[in-house]
């Protein structure tokens, strides 16, 4: 069993807008896959499904060994095994989603105390040395208000960590960071491939998702149109729609 | 000085023919009732009549004999309220200068003779200053606030039930009324508002309905259901008239409670329970730790303001029988001796009530403010 990640024909709905269609994904233990598409393609929910914040309707979904129930199983219930879930798999959000009421090491040691249990004391060093992996260690008694984005979407990535993650999701991580604040986050995120994490990567920064994506799943309207080799992906798409998408991003 | 107030009044008060007439209506007719307002409070008013009844006025009818209860409660009441205020306001020397104050006027009031009596609101207000510095210097104790208030409440029943509920009465009830609905309706409301967002339709359909009805309704009418419910409903308990009229005055101020957390709770972004849920926590984790601490922030200020409403509402406890501030300044006149006295009495009510709601007004903005600056 060595994929992490495991999606057979899912489906998922708003309403009758069909939004995820037929999708077949699987993506393996220390692999780093990096979805790419047009805004509205799809590919936001799709990785929001792979923890559970999105739900899907028909098809299956595998995560690191538990079948993630669809909408219907969990109208009746099943938040402790979402969770059990969702314990093994960090995300990092657009928009970092830090606790703006709690410090930074507040913010990161919640989690590992009220999951796992863990003692204050445990907790905090921690996420002293997570801090010091992000290179913000002199920050650790701030508020996330003081930060900037940047240090801010570190951090965000510092608290997934704390839980100690097999799967870390990224939701288009340098969407809302000012242009001089992109690579201090990219940085963190290659040396977490280069440590073997395996990684499901939503972003626009193609020469960054060449760099480290094992593979490229190119998403359009919902379905999967292509997946392959950064190399070959980049250079010679086989699909038209990806040719087109590729011309219009690259030019800049 | 002379010059400038004659330029700004031109600018301000004479400016536009409108301005002009309306200058020479409105300030002449206020110095003149500011004259005979100031006239009276001089010269004819008798005001020897408040020291005199200032015991009914404070506590009603419990027996004086009994009154050191009566200042044990208050000075519980003084720790509480200085603990409370200590959570926002850094403990200042002027704050202890304006407490002085308070003291000088107190004194005043009931005369140089009664000594023991200002000495017990001297150390009143010791206490309440030392509330309030303690809890500003260690912020460690804040997380016992609220136990230790649910404490106090408990110890104030103790103290002042041995000569029976039924005798309270006075200002002390009417804050007492006030302490216990703001206290107790906090953690029902909170409970209510989660309701109302609960994922089981049937937990959301009782808590809007309770709320809703609570809305839709008087206070009076609660408070007066209550009252003729409770000896049906729980006889063998025989509750007192006041512990009832606190049970109706509690569930019908948990609904607003219920309403000023709800929209706490609306101003608190989806995306922080998504995150929290992301990393594993639990709904009720989340709930507790997360989304209530935002929540709170933002429905601070409305929720002080509901405690004055709490206040300014007590009087009507004398459906039940009950005799509240405004209820014992009503007994002294009833006293055919000081049948002539309801200007004097009535003017004491109105300042006392005054100064206690706009108190509660000026924490309530001061903790706006202070809220806003934390929210970084």
């Amino acid at each position: 069993m060595n994929a992490i990640i495991e999606m057979k024909n899912l489906n998922k709905f708003y309403g009758s807008h069909h939004v995820l269609k037929d999708i077949d994904l699987s993506v393996s233990r220390g692999e780093v896959v990096v979805v790419v598409g047009a805004s509205g393609s799809g590919k936001s929910t799709l990785i929001r499904c792979v923890n559970g914040l999105e739900m899907y309707q028909n098809g299956s979904l595998l995560v690191d060994g538990y079948p993630m129930p669809v909408e219907e199983d969990r109208r009746l219930g099943g938040e402790r095994e979402l969770a059990a879930i969702r314990k093994g798999v960090g995300m990092v959000f657009q928009q970092f989603n830090l606790f703006p009421h709690k410090t930074v090491v507040e913010n990161i040691t919640i989690a590992p105390m009220r999951v796992h249990r863990k003692t204050r004391r445990e907790a905090e060093a921690t996420a002293l040395k997570l801090l010091e992996r992000v290179g913000l260690e002199a920050h650790a008694h701030k508020y996330p208000g003081q930060l900037s984005g940047g240090q801010q979407q570190r951090v965000a990535i510092a608290r997934s960590l704390a839980m100690e993650p097999h799967l870390m999701l990224f939701d288009e991580p340098t969407s809302a960071l000012d242009p001089e604040m992109i690579g201090e986050v990219l940085d963190v995120m290659r040396e977490l491939a280069a440590d073997g994490m395996t990684m499901m990567i939503v972003t626009h920064e193609m020469g960054f998702a060449r760099e480290v994506a094992d593979r490229i799943v190119y998403i359009d309207q919902g379905s999967i149109l292509e997946i392959g080799k950064p190399d070959a992906f980049f250079d010679n798409p086989e699909n038209d729609r990806a040719r087109s998408f590729l011309a219009r991003v690259l030019k800049h | 000085m002379i010059a400038r107030f004659l330029k700004w009044s031109r600018h301000n008060l004479f400016g536009k023919p409108f301005d002009i007439l309306l200058s020479l209506t409105v300030i002449p007719g206020f110095l003149w009732l500011a004259y005979q307002v100031a006239a009276w409070t001089v010269t004819t008013a008798r005001w020897e009549i408040i020291p005199e009844s200032l015991r009914i006025l404070m506590i009603g009818i419990f027996p004086a004999e009994q009154a050191w209860r009566a200042w044990v409660a208050i000075m519980i009441i003084a720790a509480l309220l200085g603990a409370a205020l200590g959570c926002v306001f850094a403990f200042r020397k002027r704050h202890a200068a304006g407490l002085l104050l308070v003291l000088a006027a107190v004194i005043a009031l009931t005369g140089s003779k009664d000594l023991t009596n200002a000495l017990l609101t001297a150390s009143t207000i010791a206490i309440f200053a030392s509330g309030c510095a303690a809890i500003s210097l260690i912020p460690l104790l804040r997380r016992a606030l609220l136990p230790a208030g649910f404490i106090a409440l408990i110890a104030i029943f103790a103290v002042m039930s041995p000569p029976g509920a039924g005798l309270w009465g006075g200002l002390l009830l009417s804050i007492l009324l006030t302490l216990v609905t703001s206290i107790v309706s906090l953690p029902v409301g909170i409970l209510l508002a989660f309701g109302r967002r609960s994922r089981f339709s049937s937990m959301r359909w009782i808590c809007m309905g309770y709320i809703e009805v609570m809305r839709s309704v008087p206070l009076i009418m609660v408070v007066y259901w209550i009252w003729i419910l409770m000896p049906v409903l729980a006889p063998q308990f025989g509750l007192a008239d006041v512990v009832r009229g606190m049970i109706g005055f509690t569930l019908f101020y948990s609904a607003y409670v219920a309403e000023y957390v709800r929209s706490g709770l609306q101003a608190v972004p989806r995306e922080q329970t998504e995150a929290a849920r992301s990393l594993g926590m639990s709904e009720f984790d989340i709930n507790r730790s997360i989304v209530l601490p935002q929540a709170l922030r933002v429905a601070v200020p409305p929720l002080v303001g509901n405690v004055l409403d709490i206040f300014n509402t007590a009087p009507l406890v004398f459906i039940i029988g009950l005799t509240d501030f405004l209820r014992a300044g009503q007994m002294i006149l009833a006293n055919p001796q000081y049948g002539d006295r309801t200007y004097e009495v009535y003017a004491f009510l109105f300042l006392t009530y005054f100064l206690v709601g706009s108190l509660i007004t000026f924490v309530a903005r001061r903790l706006e403010t202070h809220l806003a600056r934390g929210n970084r």
